[in-house]
């Protein structure tokens, strides 16, 4: 092992394809990236292009729980974890699924919390800690007594994420978390998980449609198409260099670049196309005043 | 429409609610003693008095516990069943005490049962189950791993409040069809939920599967020694139950077994 490059890549994709059993073609085709530690990774594209297939290879349920032919390896804190149940995976890379009714339980939110280190064989104390800590950075300490079904939407989805968190994946997956919550909740939902990034290096692979909601955070973003990754870079990097390949794939751009795209097509702007609409306003801004 | 409403404020008198007074705290296992006592007491005589005084311990428990009005939801679920006993005793000839003591029985294990699953918290129970060594070893013949049986358990309850949304959700939108739930015979009325019954079954299916995944997720089944945030422990009150419970137990079979006079009737 080189030791200056391990410390810095935490996932790594090699040469990556899966095609489904009984499928007509493969979902995924030489699939290749790396993730750094603490990174924030947005994964988009159309509909059926392999998005939701990826993240079931990053841990594990492909090809355990969904058979079919898989190719090429993934490594995770430099093991391969094509290789091990998903059992062991998932210590490593969490998943927070769409639906987040679904992946809850226990009957209150505490003991759900508990549910994978419970499952680790964890002693007591170390569980306790683990819960608590968990259910802390994700704010659903208030909520430790409740029933799943007596929370909303988007505290369910934050104790879903508090569930995966306990386990101390160095990769957390998710998978369209906020399709199932309304805008604000969603906003909620993606800023608690910002903060556990920032203040604690967890690494962050989200898969969303609507860019709008995530640009603000992502780090980077990794585009794919037909079951390959058509664009990878930061999110500012693939605004300005891909963007009408974006919109011709019906990624849901954010409307501020859309706008700034329409305006620069006219002649009227110039330059990196905004993100966010701070950026943007800071920009116009500019421009107006003079 | 009411006719549904009043079935389910009788399963009231069995569903869980989560409160904390001694009686919720009892642990299962102690409870369960308790119950197994009032049974096997109630099935040795068949003397009115007796099952009377069962069914008069049963009072301070459930004040203690505070559910004697859900209690009474139960009882008047069992009410046309108990009329059915107490009538049907009379008219095979037995008399009428030996007629009333049979329905007495059948309302203490009514209010047994009621109190055990008011005061005892699935969650609660599924820890009792898992530390049941022949379930375990059952679980893990049929199901492969110890827990399977209490985690199925717990996870079912945890599942109907979800299910009755579902329910509801698949119910209003076939209405919103034209379907009429309440029409017709008795036959047709079966029928007309059949359109419901088949969404709904495609519903659950679908959550199974979803559930499954986030199972694997979450590293379950886990190891052989899995363990667990909460701990059972007995505390005074459990030893005096099953103090309680396992002498009153003894004392019955003794008077069954040598002082037969007793066991007669009245
Ligand atoms: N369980 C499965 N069995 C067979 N084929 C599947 C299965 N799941 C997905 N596929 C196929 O694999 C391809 C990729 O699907 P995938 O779910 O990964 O897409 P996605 O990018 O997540 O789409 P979406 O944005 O709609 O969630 C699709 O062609 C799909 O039909
Ligand atoms: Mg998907």
């Amino acid at each position: 092992m080189d030791p200056s490059k391990t410390p810095k890549t935490i996932l790594e994709a090699r040469n990556l394809g899966f095609q489904y059993e009984g499928a007509e073609a493969r979902a995924l085709r030489g699939v290749n990236f790396g993730v750094e530690r603490g990174e924030f990774v947005l994964l988009a594209g159309p509909s059926g292009c392999g998005k939701t297939t990826l993240c079931r290879c990053l841990n594990g349920l492909i090809p355990h729980f969904y058979p079919g032919v898989q190719e090429g390896e993934i490594l995770v804190d430099g093991s391969n974890v094509t290789s091990m149940p998903t059992s062991e995976v998932s210590r490593k890379v969490g998943y927070v699924f769409q639906n987040p009714e679904n992946q809850l339980f226990a009957l209150t939110v505490e003991k759900d919390v508990a549910f994978g280190p419970e499952n680790l064989g964890l002693p007591r104390s170390e569980i306790r800690e683990r819960v608590d800590w968990a259910m802390g950075i994700t704010g659903t300490t208030e909520l430790k007594n409740l029933a799943p079904y007596e929370l909303s939407g988007g505290q369910q989805q934050r104790v879903a994420l508090a569930g995966i968190l306990a386990m101390k994946p160095s990769v957390v997956v998710m998978d369209e978390p906020t399709s199932f919550l309304d805008p604000v909740t969603a906003e909620e939902v993606m800023k608690a998980v910002d903060d556990l990034r920032l203040e604690h290096g967890i690494t962050v692979i989200v898969v969303e449609h609507r860019l709008d909601l995530v640009s603000r955070y992502a780090d980077r973003i990794i585009v794919m198409d037909s079951g390959k990754v058509v664009a990878d870079g930061t999110v500012q990097d693939v605004l300005d260099g891909q963007f009408d390949q974006l919109t011709g794939l019906g990624v849901g751009v954010p409307r501020v670049s859309q706008l700034w795209a329409m305006l620069k097509r006219d002649g009227l702007v110039s330059g990196q196309t905004p993100k966010v609409v701070e950026a943007a306003a800071e920009k116009l801004g500019g421009k107006l005043s003079t | 429409m009411s006719r549904s409403f009043v079935t389910l404020r009788s399963l009231e008198g069995f569903k869980f609610y989560g409160r904390k007074t001694i009686v919720h705290n009892l642990d299962p296992r102690a409870k369960a003693l308790f119950i197994t006592t009032v049974f096997v007491v109630s099935l040795l005589f068949t003397n009115l008095y007796v099952l009377l005084g069962l069914l008069i311990v049963h009072v301070p428990f459930l004040l203690a516990a505070g559910v004697l009005r859900r209690w009474v939801y139960s009882i008047r679920a069992g009410a046309l069943l108990a009329g059915i006993i107490f009538f049907a005793n009379l008219l095979t000839g037995s008399g009428v005490l030996p007629a009333l003591a049979l329905t007495v029985r059948f309302l203490v294990l009514l209010t047994t049962f009621s109190l055990f699953f008011m005061t005892t918290s699935p969650d609660d129970l599924g820890l009792a189950l898992d530390r049941v060594g022949l379930v375990r070893w059952l679980s893990r013949r049929w199901l492969g791993f110890p827990n399977a049986l209490s985690f199925t358990f717990t996870t079912a309850v945890r599942l109907v409040p979800t299910l009755a949304v579902d329910a509801q959700t698949v119910i209003d939108a076939q209405r919103s069809r034209g379907l009429e739930l309440d029409k017709g015979n008795i036959l047709r009325r079966i029928r007309n939920y059949v359109p419901i019954l088949i969404p709904l079954l495609l519903v659950a299916i679908r959550r199974s599967l979803e559930l499954a995944e986030a199972l694997e997720a979450r590293g379950f089944p886990g190891r052989e020694d899995r363990t667990s945030l909460y701990e059972l422990r007995f505390k005074a009150s459990d030893y005096l139950l099953v103090l309680g419970s396992s002498t009153v137990l003894a004392v019955s079979m003794w008077i069954f077994v040598i002082h037969p006079v007793l066991r007669l009737p009245f």
